[in-house]
């Protein structure tokens, strides 16, 4: 186990479980591996923690829980950078924001994809007007 | 907050940007591998063609820096937000 001085205090981790970015983040290209936390509360979100840089963590969650027909295909370079063949599945994740006035946002012009296979990932770009890197969450269902 | 931005163009600020005139139908060839064309010069628009190598990342600029940004942004969250948001969202159903 190794351990970093986050600002959300020590953490404990094995290094097996290290996700690696081999391109970093898009704008934070130092950033490769990261680790991911445990909520302690119930609910889609959950963060992972910079191992290179204790001062950055980010929010994530499974953009499914909020928009069910958002999908991410990767291509056939973007495999390779996870070290997946064609017919191997990935992860798709979104960074959240929090706003000042404490809504949520997530980026789906800026997803993460993710092999748990190989444990590698990277962050795309979408190049669609329908994703904004700030997209609000749709407006919840009415009670049933 | 202290950011490391290691690949942040201001940086790059002492280099002096190679500045060239090209026409339509011209073109510039970078490296061994990328090459650009001026397709179409249009009403302030300009088309160009680029032929690189699969695995080169292009990206329009504004699309590249809003979520260099919103990266950016995203690190600045605490923990309390994030856990009464999450209390909030476990009992959010959503219609599938």
């Amino acid at each position: 186990m190794k351990k970093i001085m986050t600002r959300f205090g020590e953490v404990e981790y094995d290094p097996s479980n290290v996700i690696t970015f081999p391109e970093g983040l898009i704008g934070l290209e130092h950033l490769h591996n990261f680790i991911v936390m445990p909520n302690k509360k119930e609910g889609p979100l959950f963060w992972i923690q910079s191992v290179d840089d204790p001062d950055f963590a980010f929010v994530v969650t499974d953009p499914t829980n909020f928009f069910f027909d958002y999908q991410v295909n990767a291509d056939e370079e973007e495999r390779k950078k996870l070290g997946i063949g064609p017919e191997d599945d990935y992860f798709v994740l979104t960074i959240v924001s929090i706003s000042p006035e404490k809504e949520i946002t997530l980026n789906l012009a800026g997803p993460i994809l993710y092999s748990p296979v190989t444990n590698k990932a990277l962050q795309g770009i979408i190049e669609d007007s329908r994703f904004d890197t700030k997209t609000p969450l749709p407006k919840a269902e009415p009670a049933q | 907050m202290r950011t490391r931005l290691h690949h942040n163009f201001d940086t790059y600020a002492e280099y002096i940007m190679l500045v060239l005139t090209r026409k339509a139908g011209e073109g510039i060839i970078i490296g061994d591998s990328i090459s650009i064309k001026i397709i179409e010069i249009k009403g302030g628009n300009i088309r160009i063609g680029i032929d690189a190598p699969r695995e080169t990342k292009i990206y329009r600029q504004e699309v590249f820096d809003r979520i260099k940004q919103e990266n950016v942004e995203a690190t600045n969250w605490n923990l309390d937000d994030l856990d009464a948001l999450s209390a909030n969202l476990a009992t959010r159903t959503v219609k599938k």
